[in-house]
C-alpha cells in the first residue's frame, strides 16, 4: 500500500506539473468567461457617443412622436440620437442628394426618409454609411413601426392600447414533475444534462489519453522494470490509475471553484448593465445530481481507464495505440450519438437498456438521472452491472499488462493476447 | 546459508521453454556469474527470481526465505532493459525508487547525495533525467539499485555500453559490497570480467543448465593443455598438427588446447623458424575456451561477437 502511495504522488505530481495541465487547467475557464465577459464590456465601451441623424418627413406628421419615441439617452444625460428635420422642399432627389453629402462627409451618422405614403405601405429608407449596425437600425425601424401602426388603427377609430392588449402572447411555461413535487423548468434541465454528460465525456477521453501515454513512456523509456524490481506490475498499474484519477478531481475542483466566483461575479455584472437580468436565475444543479456525476465519473474512468491503461501495455508508440483505441473511443461516442434520442424519450425500452450496459452506462444513466430520475433500482442495476464489470476488467487487464508492459517489438495479435490471460 | 536457492524451475513461453529444470545455490558474501549465450535463459532466469515472471514449476528461496513481493525490498536489481522518467529530475527519481525500497526521509536524502558525489554527478541532481548522457543514466540506475543497501544484488549485463573507467568504478562497488557481506549475481557475455572478479560461475544453454561450481575448481578440472601463442606469420599449418585437438585463432594470438598427453614442449619445437613467436604461455584454459566448448562454436560466436 505505501508503495501504491509513492506511485501515485509520482504520477500526481509530474502531471500537475505539465504545462498542459497548467494551461488547460487556468485557461480552459478564463476563455470560457472571456466568452461571457467580452462582448458585455465591449458592448459596454462602443456606443457612448451622440448621433446626429436627418430625416426627411414627407408626411410632417411623424417627426415629432419619432423623437418622443427614440429618447435613449447616453450616460451623461443628454440624448444619444439627435434628430434633425429636413425641411421638404419643392425637389426632393435635390435634397436627398445633399443629405448623402452630409452623411460622407459625416456631418450626419445616417438619415431616414420617410415616405408621403408610408401608412399606405410605402417603404421607408433608412441610409448610412454603416448599415451593419442591426441595433441601431432595430430601433428605428420598431420607432417607426409602432408609430405607423398607431396611426393607422386610429385612423380606422381604434384604441390602439386596446388592441395590443388583445393581441398579448399567450405565456406556456414548462414545469418538470418529479418524486419531490413540481417545479418550474425554464430549460435548465436540458443545459445542465448536455453540459455535464459533455465534461464527463471528454475527460473520459482526455484522462485516459493521459494514461495511455503514461504506460507506453514507461515502455518505451524502459523504465516499467526497474520499477518492477520494489513492486507488483497490479501495484503500477493501480498507482498510475488512482494518481491520475486524483488530478482529475484536482482539475474538476479548480473549475468548479472558478465556476462558483465566476457565477457569483458574472450576475453582478450583468445586472449592473440590464437590470431586467435580476429576474434570470441561473440554472443551479441539485444536489442528487452532483452525487450521481461524481460517482458515475468515478465508475467510468475506472473502467475505461483499465481498458487504456491494457492498450497502453501492449504497444510501443503512441501511433501503433491508435487502431487499438477506435473501439473505446467508439464506446463513448455511441452515447453521445445517442444523446438527444435519450433526452426526447428517456424512459424508452430502448433508452433503458442502453443505459444498463457498462460501456455506455456512465453517460446514458447519467443523462436519465438529469432529464427524469429513473426509477432506483435501474440507477442501482446500472451501478452494479458497472462494477461488476471493472472488477472483471481489472482482473482481465491486470494479465494483460503484466506480460504487456515487459514485451517489446512487434504489437501482439489478438491470439497471442488471449495467450498471455491464460498463461499469466 | 544461501543467498539464492534456486530449485528445478521451469518456464515455458507457449511451446518455447525459456528455461527448463534448472536449480542453483549461490552462496552468501560470492559474486556468481551468471553465463550464457544471447537467448539461453538468463533474463528469464532472473526475472523468475524478482517475481515478476512467475516459474510454471520449481521453487525460489531468497535470504532463507520464500521469495516474495516483502523480499523485494532486500534486493538491489538492475535489469537489462533499464531506464529511468525523462522528465524527472535526479534528485526526485532516485528519492521515488529509493522510497519504492521502503527507504525515505532525510536517510535516503543523505545516501543519495553520497551517491552523486561518489559518481561525480552532484552537480546533476536537479537537472532532469533526458538531459544526462547514456553513461551517466546508466550510473544513475546503478545507484537506485544499490541505495537501500541490499544484500543481495543481481545486475543484467551491468557494464554494456560503460567506458573502462566507469567500469572499474562499478567493479570496485561490486568488490567492495561483497567484503560487507553482500551477495552479488551478475550476468554477462564478457568472459574477462567474470575471471577477473568472479567466485562462482554458472552456465546456461538453450533453456538448461550446462556447467556451474567454483570458477578456479572449472578450470583445474580442465587442466593444463592449453598453450596460449602470441605471433607473427602464417600460422595456418598448425592446423594439420596431430597434437592438436582445437585451435581459436584470433590473429595476433591463438588459444590451443592440445590432446591428452601431449608435451607443449613438442609443439614448441615444432614452430620454431616456422613463425616468429612473442610468447608461448602453457595455462589453463580462459574461460572463453571453456564457454565455447560447453555452448557450440556457432552459439558462442554469436554471443562473443556481439
Amino acid at each position: 500500500m505505501q508503495k501504491i502511495l509513492s506511485v501515485i504522488k509520482r504520477e500526481y505530481i509530474q502531471i500537475i506539473r505539465t504545462k498542459g495541465f497548467i494551461i488547460g487547467t487556468i485557461l480552459g475557464p478564463v476563455l470560457m468567461a472571456a466568452f461571457i465577459v467580452v462582448p458585455v464590456v465591449v458592448q459596454f465601451i462602443s456606443v457612448d457617443q451622440q448621433e446626429k441623424i436627418g430625416i426627411i418627413d414627407e408626411t410632417g406628421e411623424i417627426f415629432m412622436d419619432l423623437e418622443q419615441k427614440l429618447d435613449q439617452k447616453l450616460k451623461e444625460g443628454s440624448r444619444r440620437y439627435l434628430l434633425i428635420s429636413y425641411q421638404l422642399k419643392d425637389d426632393v432627389e435635390a435634397l436627398r442628394e445633399d443629405l448623402n453629402q452630409k452623411v460622407l462627409r459625416k456631418e450626419l451618422s445616417a438619415y431616414i426618409y420617410i415616405p408621403a405614403d408610408i401608412s399606405g405601405g410605402g417603404e421607408a429608407e433608412f441610409v448610412s454609411e454603416h448599415v451593419s449596425d442591426f441595433d441601431k437600425r432595430g430601433n428605428f425601424n420598431r420607432a417607426l413601426s409602432s408609430i405607423v401602426i398607431e396611426k393607422r388603427l386610429r385612423g380606422e377609430g381604434l384604441d390602439p392600447l386596446k388592441i395590443s392588449e388583445y393581441t398579448r402572447p399567450v405565456v406556456l411555461v414548462t414545469k418538470k414533475v418529479t418524486k419531490r413535487g413540481v417545479e418550474r423548468d425554464t430549460g435548465g434541465t436540458f443545459i445542465i444534462s448536455y453540459f455535464l454528460v459533455l465534461v464527463l465525456y471528454m475527460t473520459l477521453l482526455f484522462y485516459g489519453q493521459i494514461i495511455l501515454r503514461g504506460v507506453i513512456e514507461e515502455k518505451s523509456s524502459r523504465v516499467v522494470e526497474v520499477v518492477l524490481s520494489s513492486l507488483t506490475p497490479f501495484q503500477l498499474m493501480a498507482g498510475k490509475i488512482v494518481g491520475i484519477a486524483a488530478v482529475g478531481f484536482t482539475q474538476y475542483a479548480i473549475w468548479a471553484l472558478f465556476g462558483i466566483v465566476a457565477s457569483q461575479y458574472s450576475k453582478k455584472l450583468i445586472t449592473g448593465f440590464f437590470p431586467a437580468a435580476a429576474s434570470f436565475t441561473m440554472p443551479s444543479i441539485p444536489a442528487y445530481i452532483l452525487v450521481y456525476f461524481v460517482l458515475f465519473f468515478i465508475l467510468g474512468y475506472f473502467l475505461y481507464a483499465t481498458m487504456y491503461a491494457a492498450i497502453g501495455s501492449m504497444v510501443n508508440s503512441e501511433k501503433e495505440a491508435q487502431q487499438l483505441i477506435m473501439p473505446v473511443v467508439m464506446f463513448l461516442v455511441v452515447p453521445i450519438l445517442l444523446m438527444m434520442f435519450v433526452i426526447k424519450s428517456p424512459d424508452s425500452t430502448f433508452s433503458v437498456v442502453l443505459s444498463m450496459i457498462p460501456f455506455f452506462a456512465p453517460i446514458l444513466m447519467l443523462l436519465r438521472i438529469c432529464v427524469l430520475l429513473p426509477p432506483f433500482s435501474q440507477i442501482a442495476g446500472s451501478i452494479i452491472l458497472l462494477v461488476l464489470s471493472i472488477v472483471l476488467m481489472i482482473w482481465l487487464v491486470a494479465k494483460i499488462y503484466r506480460v504487456g508492459i515487459l514485451m517489446y517489438g512487434k504489437r501482439p495479435s489478438f491470439g497471442e493476447i488471449l495467450k498471455w490471460i491464460r498463461y499469466s | 546459508m544461501n543467498a539464492l536457492e534456486i530449485e528445478d524451475i521451469t518456464k515455458k513461453f507457449g511451446d518455447f521453454y525459456a528455461v527448463k529444470d534448472l536449480s542453483l545455490k549461490i552462496p552468501q558474501q560470492t559474486i556468481f556469474g551468471l553465463l550464457g549465450p544471447n537467448g539461453a535463459g538468463k533474463t528469464t532466469t532472473i526475472r523468475m527470481v524478482m517475481n515478476i515472471i512467475i516459474p510454471d514449476k520449481g521453487s525460489i528461496r531468497v535470504l532463507d526465505k520464500k521469495m516474495d513481493e516483502a523480499m523485494k525490498e532486500r534486493i538491489g536489481y538492475l535489469p537489462e532493459d533499464r531506464g529511468l522518467y525523462p522528465k524527472m529530475k535526479v534528485g526526485e527519481h532516485l528519492y521515488f525508487l529509493s522510497e519504492l525500497k521502503g527507504l525515505k526521509g532525510q536517510e535516503a536524502r543523505k545516501r543519495i547525495d553520497l551517491w552523486l558525489e561518489r559518481f561525480d554527478l552532484t552537480d546533476w541532481k536537479l537537472k532532469k533525467v533526458e538531459e544526462l548522457s547514456r553513461g551517466m543514466q546508466q550510473k544513475i540506475q546503478f545507484i537506485a539499485t544499490v541505495i537501500h543497501d541490499p544484500e543481495l544484488i543481481i545486475l543484467d549485463e551491468p557494464f554494456s555500453g560503460l567506458d573502462p573507467v566507469n567500469t572499474k568504478l562499478f567493479k570496485d562497488i561490486m568488490l567492495e559490497m561483497k567484503k560487507n557481506g553482500r551477495t552479488i549475481i551478475f550476468s554477462t557475455h564478457r568472459m574477462e570480467q567474470v575471471e577477473m572478479i568472479c567466485d562462482n560461475i554458472c552456465l546456461i544453454n538453450k533453456a538448461k543448465m550446462v556447467l556451474e561450481g567454483n570458477l578456479s575448481h572449472i578450470k583445474k578440472q580442465y587442466g593444463k593443455n592449453s598453450v596460449v601463442l602470441d605471433y607473427d606469420g602464417d600460422a595456418s599449418f598448425i592446423q594439420s598438427l596431430p597434437e592438436i585437438e582445437k585451435i581459436d585463432d584470433y590473429g595476433k594470438f591463438m588459444e590451443i588446447k592440445l590432446k591428452e598427453q601431449t608435451d607443449p614442449q613438442e609443439l614448441l619445437n615444432t614452430l620454431v623458424g616456422k613463425i616468429r613467436i612473442t610468447k608461448f604461455e602453457v595455462m589453463e584454459p580462459t574461460l572463453n575456451a571453456i564457454f565455447i566448448e560447453k555452448v557450440g562454436e556457432k552459439d558462442a560466436k554469436d554471443t562473443l561477437s556481439h
